[in-house]
């Protein structure tokens, strides 16, 4: 059976990468806060998937 | 709101890993058993967080957060009073028997204990329910997307439902289940951001009671009197009604959330999917409700926001989707309408694979053909979820042109399960309870359901035949109709019981307590027992409770 931990560390490391991607390179604007949030929610995103994946390969 | 094409990158990206899952899904399928209740073999964590997920529809974080904003904290009881104590007891105390019967879907566990009546009467009820649900629902997404977006009603409605269609018609009950977990992490990992952004705003929980009034963010200190609160309710109809009936109805009977535990890989796996899942239910209330009440503090703070309105009105169904909007750049933008996106199909995913095991095992093999080979119900299976998808979208037009028909609708689905809860409750603490006595319950209970509310008014609903009595809300209405649905049941229950002829003791094994030996977990850890969690999550809930009351 498939370890589904796989497809959601790649899911979660691609959406990582691309709001630290958009985060780094051209932060967006949004009307009620001046942080840059693409850049932290990217962190954790990026954190979560690398974890998901670093857990399915550790086990097989 | 407007996006970006990043956003909709992320959007395909999303919906190509949910296609991918179900496609490599695919190859496990061999057998109807495979399909309709995955060959019982999924991992814990995995069916607790789809427990969870299946019930986390679009409307429920749309409405939630509508909610914390009309009603402020009080909401939460949907969560510390309502759901969390009813997936405690699931777990402990019912999952023996829908696990340990072999039964494979919850009319089936009702043929197994009572008669076959009985069962057809809820398989029906509840195939009728899931499809209007998932259809409503629906209507409510492509309405959302439409005000929000400006994409085409169709559309969307078309585009999600087939993506739904597709995977579950490939991999089945387990590639449903295995998205619902990918998008319970979407749903977490895409709004706890804004959850944080919009209450740092407000100024943080002790700056947002500072500028509402104190009902809106104290959820019991109001209670005394139904005119207290702007919900309408009193605490005997919130604790009664919402925790006990309406609650330990929806989740001790309704076979959506009850499927994912019994896809569990042991007993003890089944037992503790709901215990598990009730760590992160209850954590919810932060990440939909505490936004809805952050936006209130908001509008009256000057900074730009100001509350959606549709006439002269508040829309606060569009508070959550305005937030969004106003504090995600593109990028986390397109990743929270996507989580948005996610919520909508875990939830319709889930009415759907529910309708698929029992039109397949509950009426198709039972009502219309017998003993045909395994091979013919996986075909019967998959075509159920062609049908099943067809109907819930031929649902969500009809619900676009008549609205008042879905109001009443929902209200009447409201508490379907509220009598099923007195005839699962005496079935399996009572084995002088009768089949008989099961069915004429549970006909009265939903009648007098019915009966009440066409002869009671709250905010204009109800009322069809007179006006005997005014609730002060809907809520308070609903809570009650369900006591009323839940004791009718009950009683009836018990008296027919009492005449009518019970079924032999050897009959009832593995499904009354008295003659079930209950599982015995020895030898492991204490948080793989399903007691020693339980009592961890009653103490953060009474803590919970008493830090917001």
């Amino acid at each position: 059976m498939l370890d589904l931990r796989t497809p959601t560390g790649w899911f979660f490391s691609i959406l990582g990468v691309i709001l630290l991607g958009l985060g780094f390179f051209s932060p967006g604007h949004a009307s009620l806060t001046t942080l840059n949030v693409d850049l932290y929610s990217g962190i954790p995103i990026l954190v979560f998937g690398g974890v998901m994946l670093f857990l399915a390969r550790s086990r097989s | 709101m407007k996006l970006a094409p990043v956003d909709y990158l992320i959007l395909a990206i999303y919906f190509g890993f949910v296609l991918g899952i179900g496609w490599r899904l695919k190859r496990s399928v061999a057998s109807s058993g495979d399909f309709l209740t995955s060959g019982r073999s999924v991992p814990v964590w995995i069916t607790s967080l789809a427990f969870l997920a299946a019930n986390l529809g679009a409307q429920e974080v749309i409405g939630m957060s509508a909610s914390g904003a009309k009603y402020g904290i009080m909401t939460a009881h949907f969560y510390w009073i309502g759901a969390v104590p009813a997936m405690l007891f699931v777990g402990i105390f019912m999952m023996p028997f829908y696990y340990g019967s072999r039964a494979r879907s919850v009319p089936e566990f009702l043929k197994l204990r009572f008669d076959e009546k009985t069962r057809g009467l809820n398989a029906i009820t509840f195939a009728v329910m899931t499809v209007f649900s998932s259809g409503v629902s629906m209507y409510a997404l492509g309405l959302l997307l439409q005000l929000v977006l400006g994409w085409s009603f169709t559309a969307s409605v078309l585009l999600s439902a087939a993506i739904v269609l597709v995977y579950t018609f490939l991999g089945g009950l387990t590639s449903a289940i295995y998205n619902e977990v990918l998008q319970f992490f979407l749903i977490v990992l895409g709004f706890t951001p804004l959850a944080i952004l919009a209450v740092t705003k407000a100024g943080g929980w002790s700056g947002m009671q500072s500028r509402l009034p104190e009902v809106m963010t104290h959820s019991w200190r109001n209670l005394s009197s139904a005119s207290q609160n702007p919900m309408g309710v009193d605490a005997f109809g919130l604790v009664a009604g919402l925790g006990f009936t309406l609650s330990f109805g929806y989740w001790c009977t309704n076979f959506l959330v009850v499927q994912r535990a019994m896809a569990a890989d042991s007993m003890s796996a089944a037992r503790r999917t709901p215990l598990i899942a009730a760590f992160p239910k209850m954590a919810m209330p932060f990440i939909v409700i505490l936004p809805g009440i952050a936006a209130l503090v908001l509008a009256k703070m000057n900074v730009g926001y100001v509350l959606p309105m549709k006439g002269d009105t508040y829309d606060y169904d569009q508070v959550f989707t305005t937030l969004m909007a106003q504090f995600y750049p593109s990028g986390m933008l397109g990743v929270g309408l996507t989580a948005l996106m996610a919520s909508f199909m875990s939830g319709m995913a889930g009415n759907v694979t529910a309708f698929n095991t029992v039109w397949t095992y509950d009426i198709y093999q039972s009502y219309i053909k017998k003993n045909a080979p395994d091979a013919h119900y996986l075909k019967v299976g998959r075509m159920t979820t062609i049908v099943g998808t067809g109907l819930s979208i031929a649902t969500a037009y009809v619900a676009q042109h008549y609205n008042n028909i879905m109001d009443i609708l929902q209200l009447v689905f409201g508490f379907v399960n509220a009598p099923l809860l007195a005839t699962f409750l005496l079935g399996m603490f009572w084995r002088r309870t009768t089949g008989h006595g099961a069915f004429t319950g549970l006909a009265t209970g939903t009648s007098v359901a019915a009966l009440t509310l066409s002869l009671t008014v709250a905010e204009h609903k109800g009322g069809w035949i007179a006006e005997l009595h005014h609730f002060p809300s809907t809520m308070a209405q609903n809570f009650y109709i369900a006591l009323l649905a839940f004791v009718s049941c009950f009683v009836v229950t018990v008296v027919v019981s009492l005449f009518t002829k019970p079924r032999p003791p050897e009959e009832l094994q593995g499904l009354v307590y008295s003659l079930t030996k209950f599982p015995q977990e020895t030898g492991v850890s204490w948080y793989r027992k399903p007691a020693p969690v339980a009592v961890l999550v009653i103490a953060m809930l009474l803590a919970l409770n008493l830090w917001f009351r």
